[in-house]
């Protein structure tokens, strides 16, 4: 069973009576114990999808999903109350730059025990402020924080990022939740301290079978840790894949071109000579192309490209592209999404 | 803490220099003689004013007449007052505590009233009950505090008859004088209507501390609004709304917090024109009150007194305002430390 299944979710923004479709029908599927990967440039929607699922966005974007299944359970049968109820005691998630997630006024330790669920806790009230400092320690020993009073007594400009960001996979472990989202979690952060963050992540997911939704925009980076990967490219679904298939075998022109650009890809390349990227940039929300959003930008684009093209699955490995590279062997395709 | 208290108390000194650099020369742009100014001796013999002349030492340079007018400050000796020819700093002891009190309740009404109407209004930011409290408060900034006061009087003190309309307590208390704020006084005294006289200084003071607050407390909305509305769109209440607080959660512990810093600072910059509003208010409600004396002195040409008047008020302004700074420290973390406490 999956753990986590969604089918065609798109996150529209209303402004002005007009709407803009920042996130195009995106599907994601998680299983239990998975780390998967979600890759995209900055401003794909991949951080809008991300607080769509925990719920945390504002009132001006209205998200839609043909089918939103937690565990099983259909979610979009159940009230906003029940469902906001049923994910945030499951789903947990830690944001890019740490610093700003953390009420700068209240001390580490406060936020860290008010993010602790009541419901672990025993014994009569008057014993519960002592259990709940003594689950703060614990917490803080999980993600390896040793000196746990003078860190629960300090405000968050008192400390690092990384060393935030480490409180707040404390705080996302408080509820010991089943999927963890973490959205950029060491961006503006110093080398060493990324690797600190990622092996404690990858540590959580082994020991506790916690699965993980590991959203970044280096791709290159990112394949030492996850399990799948789900590339994005301006709202729109790209590819999915296992990290080896999605690594060494992509079917998208974007995925290659990802690939493509990370330094471990052009070391072969001469000195001076131009390091291999699309041309152009993102499109900003306002111009969006109409069909494949990459079309602009496709070295295989083709008359076909201004039709979205649906989704064709190679073996678990799906792409959404009219002409995908080197496809396997011509397999009957199955489609997944029929739009056109 | 210590640094932080030091950096304050530095800006007070200096502030306070430039405010009696400010009076004293006031004394020499006055019409009339700058001896008569200071002192306020109009009906000063020759030989007297050979006496004041070497008091103030006119014979000496600007810089020690300003010396000596300091000294004459710090010895409490602010002059005679023109008009009356009693001294001004007993008449400033008497009166200034009645402007305290009210001002301060003014001030306190006004906060309680307007930041959670503010608070309210942001939460429901975009719906009926905001653009009702936001008119609702545009209304109140643009009606002037003597129209305001007068009908007031004419509503609640002639026409309802709930609370009167001028002085500060009823003739019929004698409280006696200890500290000056008059609730304290009453609290103090021995008298057997000791109770009495406090619900009747209560009535007295309500409907003149509304009157001030109006104005203030619609300020106070929307500076409350704005600062909520830009907190609870920051990350790390999306962060505390993702870790599974409660809206009521959400805005208790973290929002109001974040909001009340952003306000507090503001509240010592309005409390300037709160006392501007207090000092036509007390003309109004007849409170006896040093902005009242300030405004009749203003009438009578009372020179000294204007400028003695100014110094001291504006010093209790000033020391207001380093009292909202020490609670802005109280409350935010980042303005306590020695990198940030300037």
């Amino acid at each position: 069973m999956n753990l986590l299944d969604i089918r065609n979710l798109s996150i529209e923004l209303i402004h002005d009576e007009q709407s803009i479709l920042a996130v195009d029908k995106i599907s994601l599927s998680m299983k239990e114990g998975e780390v998967r990967g979600l890759v995209g440039e900055s401003g794909s929607g991949k951080s809008l999808l991300a607080q769509a699922l925990v719920g945390v966005l504002d009132d001006k974007w209205h998200v839609h999903a043909d089918r939103f299944h937690w565990r099983g359970i259909d979610l979009l049968h159940l009230s906003i109350e029940e469902r906001k109820a049923l994910l945030s005691r499951d789903i947990a998630m830690i944001f890019q730059e740490p610093m700003a997630c953390l009420d700068p006024t209240t001390s580490i330790g406060e936020q860290l025990t008010e993010a602790i669920d009541s419901g672990q806790l025993s014994g009569f009230f008057w014993q519960r402020k002592q259990q709940r400092q003594s689950a703060a320690i614990k917490l803080l020993h999980k993600v390896g924080i040793k000196d746990h009073n003078a860190c629960l007594s300090s405000y968050p400009h008192q400390l690092t990022e990384a060393f935030c960001q480490r409180v707040m996979i404390a705080m996302a472990l408080a509820r010991r939740p089943i999927l963890l989202i973490a959205d950029e979690p060491t961006a503006a952060m110093e080398i060493s301290n990324e690797g600190q963050i990622f092996r404690l992540l990858a540590s959580l997911n082994q020991l506790k079978n916690m699965s993980i939704l590991l959203i970044s925009h280096d791709i290159e980076n990112i394949t030492h840790w996850t399990n799948t990967i789900t590339v994005m490219y301006s709202g729109q679904f790209v590819e999915a894949g296992t990290t080896t298939q999605i690594f060494s075998k992509p079917l998208h022109p974007y995925t290659r071109a990802l690939v493509d650009s990370s330094p471990s890809a052009n070391l072969h390349l001469p000195a001076k000579s131009r390091l291999k990227t699309l041309p152009g940039s993102i499109p900003i929300l306002q111009h969006l192309p109409i069909g494949c959003r990459l079309g602009p930008r496709c070295p295989r684009a083709q008359q076909a490209c201004v039709k979205a093209p649906s989704v064709t699955n190679f073996h678990g490995h799906k792409v959404s592209c009219h002409f995908p590279l080197t496809p396997p062997s011509p397999l009957p395709k199955k489609i997944i999404k029929g739009d056109n | 803490m210590l640094v932080f208290t030091l950096r304050r108390l530095s800006l007070f000194m200096f502030t306070m220099l430039l405010l009696t650099l400010l009076s004293f020369s006031l004394n020499f742009l006055f019409p009339g003689e700058a001896i008569i100014n200071l002192s306020g001796a109009i009906n000063a013999t020759p030989s007297q004013l050979i006496e004041l002349n070497e008091a103030y030492q006119t014979h000496r340079n600007f810089f020690w007449q300003y010396m000596t007018y300091l000294s004459h400050i710090i010895n409490g000796d602010l002059g005679l007052s023109m008009a009356s020819q009693s001294d001004i700093s007993t008449e400033i002891v008497n009166l200034l505590p009645a402007t305290i009190e009210l001002s301060l309740v003014a001030l306190l009404i006004a906060m309680l009233v307007g930041i959670p109407l503010g608070f309210i209004a942001a939460i429901k930011h975009n719906k009926l009950t905001d653009n009702l409290i936001l008119s609702v408060s545009m209304l109140g900034y643009s009606v002037p505090v003597f129209w305001l006061g007068l009908l007031a009087i004419l509503a609640f003190s002639i026409n309802l008859g709930w609370f009167p309309s001028a002085g500060q307590i009823s003739l019929l208390f004698e409280i006696e004088l200890v500290t000056g704020i008059q609730f304290i006084d009453i609290l103090l005294s021995d008298s057997p209507y000791k109770w009495q006289a406090f619900s009747d200084a209560t009535a007295h003071i309500i409907l003149p501390a509304c009157v001030i607050a109006v104005a203030p407390a619609t300020i106070f909305i929307r500076l409350a609004r704005t600062s909520m509305i830009e907190v609870l769109e920051t990350n790390y209440i999306r962060a505390a709304s993702a870790k599974g607080l409660t809206f009521q959660q959400i805005i208790f512990r973290h929002a109001i917090r974040n909001a009340l810093i952003r306000i507090i600072r503001h509240v010592g910059l309005q409390f300037a024109n709160l006392v501007t509003i207090a000092m036509v208010t007390e003309v109004i409600f007849s409170w006896p009150g040093i902005g009242r004396w300030l405004i009749e002195s203003i009438y009578q040409r009372d020179y000294t007194a204007i400028q003695s008047g100014l110094l001291v008020l504006s010093c209790f302004i000033f020391i207001v305002h380093i009292l909202t700074d020490f609670i802005y420290a109280a409350l935010n973390p980042l303005a306590r430390g020695i990198k940030y406490g300037a």
